[in-house]
């Protein structure tokens, strides 16, 4: 079995381009959604013992209290999840107590299931740190792929391997931002910590499958010199096919098991994780490795 | 020569191996048993039952669960310390977390909660975690105030007489009801329906008022006054009206009824060693016990009852009352007791009883069955003086609180080494306190934190310079804390909350339900996606995967990670990445074995091969998790530790525990392998 993936590499580009301007378009025409982790404010939600009113009702219920709410919506079976700016406790307290005179009737009980409230300086904070994060953990990895391949030279620098990985990381974290903002944008999906760990996670196990991809043409270069590159790479590529689509199913299994049977708060957690491991497995065959021969291609060119 | 040595290698290599295998079965076992124990003390104790041999049982503690999952409220607060020198301000910052987290114990009475200072910029920040608590509320009102220091003085007036206006104003108030109370007599006495009346008249405010003045059947415990009044009064006759301190009452008798029966008795108790409540001078065996008041027994009657009881009852005090209980209803003696006595025929001895206080004789004196009245009422409500003047409290505030203290420390007495805490008080306080002590010389002032007296020391002479010494039997550390009190009544630190998460206790057991069900599905679904495709193996991997989910739990239970829910789905990621590196060396063998390498050596280069790919996949994950550890807050850092830790832990299973098991089976089949392994084609040369 020879699947000519170089070959092709044009068809790959070309998918992996368009993937890519669709969400980059995904993220500055709408954004990602953030939640009340990165922006401040409150959420509250609550569960309905017998009948759960309508978005309207519990509308028209909100807006006596003149509060600044952002969403109002039906979870599950019997919850209502409240977004509004920052409650104090004060004014929390004076909103479930209306919510239980409103609806507490006929043996229908109001029950508080969970509440955030975030101020200002600590979203402010976890935005900070969220940041700092992922350049760090890039700065890091970018790092540690260069010294991995520190003694490969030819006919590629180490340091191109670590770009090149990077390139394709880049790729499947704007395809994970570009589903979420289009969520966020058509079904109000928003975005908390969790999804920065999320995204922080799918950039490990990305540079690990294009590392794998990557250690086999090492490997491969180390042994038969002589062929063409781009040939060793398709070879080094129909290798380890089988172990990435292996590897990238053995993670994506439990993960499919944590969308499905994990609950509603976490969810959107396995959905990016599960888009950005798909992702990942595809970029480092897809993307990755033919960059590397199309790269030697232009060295070439140079040099003559 | 060299064939020798070939041999020899394997052979060492047999036992190295079937060694390391033992030690692989021996740290599965441990795993199990930390982490599920009660299968294991189930066990202990059916072992301890049935041979008496004692056996200790495992610690059975479970995982620490996050606020997520096991319900609780997570506060964060901001510490406004721009008023405070920048000097003071982490004593302070201390002294406030000291306060919340004493008043979060004592006043919430929450076990285990974390209060925790964090430092984010300049900013001083307050983590308060309370696992379990419903009320929030009432946690965000407790810890929400700043700590009051007051300086009290003994209040040394009397309890002051009525004035002349109080008492005509009480007087003439108290005639006022008078005259109702005779006009509502008048009303009832000439034909007005009792319940009218009391609908029209009575002061009563409770149910007492609309349901006709009835108090129900009363006992001569519940109204004193009237049953002793209806003890002799007939059905259906209305009082005069009845006069106490504090109310005019008009009573009407509606109805009498037979009470509970009550019994009186007396006993003769024989106790033995290991009675309950039983004298230690006692020294009867159970044995003894039973021979002897049977003895007993043939003797005792009626008239020599309390002579016996005086010379052999073993109960405490019996002498004095001759074994007399008085009266008691059913319920007020312990169940064999009680049967006895109601069965027994008045003025009869039975016995020997036996409860576990030993053996009784019983002598029934009698049953009686009180009656029970029941009363309506018309009542009035006087006013005495106590109403009036309220009632005197043993401190008074002297104006001096903590506003006006300007610092606290720990000293300690320059003769006598003990350890004291000295207060400085500012201008304002200086003098307060002078006139204070000036005022107390000889007496007690009491300081006073958050309401509660903390120190009541005695003033031995004026104190004009603003300092002063609180002395008493501190310990450095109590002085600390005093002082480290005071210092933030002093001091005060305002609180604001800058956010709080809270779970409710279902939804958090719900999520824990979830995601142990998606855990448990995610990890079967890869064992059999590994034993299909990979067969033997895969088999193989199956046991290292479940050496690796016990292995990574029992470190989570040891070193005490607190499991979130991201951690959860970290550890279900993790279950992926344990079997990647297995991925990687199975599929390395798979092509050594289509080179047609022998099965041994196909292994052994498997893993060489495979190895510089698992160690850069892990070091990448490492790499986030450490990041993550390092930046995050809380639930990222319980995300970080959950998946560091099952990266390093799945490294070494990968690695060693399948490497060994593979070992073992594998020096079970012939070298040219066969269909159990993926990538053996029948060798054609």
């Amino acid at each position: 079995m020879n699947i000519p993936f170089i070959k092709y590499s044009k068809v790959w580009y070309a998918v992996s381009i368009l993937t890519s301007m669709v969400a980059l378009y995904a993220l500055f025409s709408w954004g990602i959604k953030l939640g009340i982790d990165f922006t401040g404010g409150s959420l509250v939600e609550l569960s309905f013992a017998k009948n759960r009113p309508t978005v309207e009702q519990m509308d028209n219920t909100l807006k006596e209290l003149k509060l600044d709410v952002n969403v109002i919506q039906k979870s599950g079976d019997d919850e209502f999840i409240i977004r509004t700016k920052f409650l104090d406790e004060d004014i929390h307290q004076a909103l479930i107590k209306k919510i239980r005179a409103s609806y507490e009737k006929d043996g229908n009980t109001v029950t508080e299931k969970s509440l955030q409230t975030i101020g200002s300086s600590v979203s402010q904070q976890l935005r900070q740190r969220a940041v700092s994060a992922i350049i760090w953990v890039n700065i890091a990895i970018i790092l540690y792929v260069a010294y991995a391949f520190r003694k490969v030279s030819r006919p590629i620098a180490s340091w191109k391997f670590g770009t090149l990985a990077i390139v394709a990381l880049a790729h499947d974290i704007l395809l994970v931002m570009g589903v979420f903002a289009f969520l966020g944008h058509f079904f109000g999906v928003e975005v908390e910590t969790d999804f920065v760990l999320a995204l922080l996670t799918v950039l490990g196990f990305s540079v690990t499958d294009t590392i794998v991809v990557y250690d086999r043409i090492r490997e491969n270069l180390i042994h038969h010199s002589a062929s063409e590159f781009g040939t060793m790479v398709n070879v080094a590529l129909n290798e380890t096919l089988m172990r990435s689509i292996n590897t990238t199913l053995t993670v994506l299994l439990p993960l499919a098991a944590l969308f499905f049977l994990g609950g509603s708060t976490i969810h959107n957690f396995a959905l990016a994780l599960l888009i950005g491991m798909a992702s990942g497995a595809y970029s480092s065959i897809f993307i990755a490795s033919p960059l590397l021969v199309t790269v030697e291609k232009w060295q070439r060119r140079e040099r003559k | 020569m060299a064939q020798k040595k070939q041999v020899s290698r394997v052979a060492m290599s047999k036992t190295s191996v079937r060694t390391k295998l033992i030690g692989v079965v021996f740290l599965a076992i441990f795993c199990l048993l930390v982490v599920a124990p009660s299968y294991a003390n189930g066990g202990i104790d059916w072992l301890n039952k049935k041979a008496n041999l004692g056996f200790p049982r495992l610690p059975d503690k479970g995982f620490n669960l996050g606020l997520d999952l096991q319900g609780g409220a997570h506060l964060i607060y901001q510490a406004k310390i721009d008023k405070i020198p920048v000097g003071d301000v982490v004593s302070a910052v201390e002294g406030v977390r000291d306060v919340i987290e004493r008043r979060v114990r004592g006043g919430l009475g929450v076990s285990e909660p974390l209060v925790q200072t964090t430092r984010v910029g300049n900013d001083y920040r307050i983590i308060v975690e309370l696992p379990g608590v419903t009320d929030v509320n009432q946690a965000i009102k407790m810890i929400g105030e700043t700590p009051i220091l007051e300086f009290k003085e003994q209040n040394n007036e009397p309890p002051r007489d009525l004035t002349p206006e109080e008492k005509k104003t009480m007087d003439t108030y108290n005639a006022a009801e008078q005259v109702k109370a005779n006009d509502a007599l008048k009303a009832v006495r000439a034909g007005m329906n009792f319940g009218m009346a009391v609908a029209k008249y009575s002061e009563d405010t409770t149910s007492t008022k609309t349901n006709g003045g009835d108090l129900g059947f009363i006992t001569s415990d519940t109204f004193p006054d009237l049953y002793n009044w209806a003890k002799t009064a007939k059905v259906g006759v209305v009082s005069a009206i009845q006069k106490s301190t504090t109310t005019l009452v008009i009573a009407k008798k509606t109805a009498e009824r037979d009470g509970e029966k009550e019994v009186s008795a007396a006993h003769l108790l024989l106790c033995y060693k290991g009675a309950d409540r039983c004298d230690s001078s006692v020294t009867y065996t159970k044995e003894q016990a039973l021979t002897k008041i049977n003895e007993i027994k043939n003797e005792i009657t009626v008239a020599n009852f309390i002579e016996m009881v005086k010379r052999f009852s073993t109960e405490p005090g019996s002498f004095s009352t001759g074994g007399d209980l008085g009266t008691f209803k059913k319920g007020n003696m312990v169940a064999a007791f009680e049967t006895a006595v109601w069965d027994a025929k008045i003025g009869t001895i039975v016995g020997p009883v036996e409860t576990q206080f030993g053996y009784h004789l019983i002598y029934k004196k009698g049953e009686t069955i009180p009656k029970e009245y029941s009363v309506a009422r018309i009542a009035f409500y006087l006013k005495q003086k106590t109403d009036i003047v309220p009632p005197t409290e043993s401190w008074v505030a002297s104006g001096l609180s903590g506003k006006q203290l300007q610092h606290a420390e720990v000293a300690s007495d320059q003769r006598t080494g003990q350890v004291q805490v000295s207060l400085q008080f500012n201008e304002e306080g200086t003098k307060l306190f002078s006139d204070i002590t000036t005022r107390n010389v000889g007496k007690q002032v009491a300081i006073f934190l958050d309401g509660e007296p903390i120190s009541i020391p005695r003033v031995n002479e004026p104190i004009t310079s603003g300092s002063a010494v609180i002395s008493g039997n501190f310990s450095f550390t109590e002085a600390k804390l005093l002082s480290q009190r005071l210092n933030s009544g002093a001091l005060p630190v305002p609180v604001e909350l800058l956010s709080q998460q809270k779970v409710d206790a279902t939804l958090g057991a719900d999520s824990l339900q979830k995601s142990f069900k998606a855990g448990l599905a995610g990890l079967l679904l890869v064992m059999l996606f590994m034993i299909i495709y990979y067969r033997l193996p895969g088999v193989l991997s199956v046991f290292s995967l479940l050496i690796y989910t016990v292995l990574t739990l029992t470190i989570f239970k040891i070193v005490g990670v607190t499991l979130t829910l991201s951690g959860i789905a970290g550890f279900i990621l993790s279950i992926g990445m344990a079997v990647d590196a297995n991925v990687l060396v199975f599929e390395r063998l798979k092509e050594e074995l289509r080179a047609h390498k022998p099965l041994r050596s196909a292994t052994e280069e498997a893993f060489l091969r495979a190895w510089p790919s698992i160690r850069d996949g892990h070091v990448t994950t490492l790499i986030s998790s450490v990041v993550l550890l390092w930046f995050g807050t809380g639930f990222v850092q319980g995300f970080a530790v959950v998946l560091g830790t099952g990266t390093a832990v799945s490294l070494f299973t990968a690695v060693t525990i399948t490497r060994t098991i593979m070992r073992a089976v594998f020096g079970r089949f012939k070298d040219e392998a066969n269909v159990l392994f993926l990538g053996y084609t029948k060798n054609s040369k």
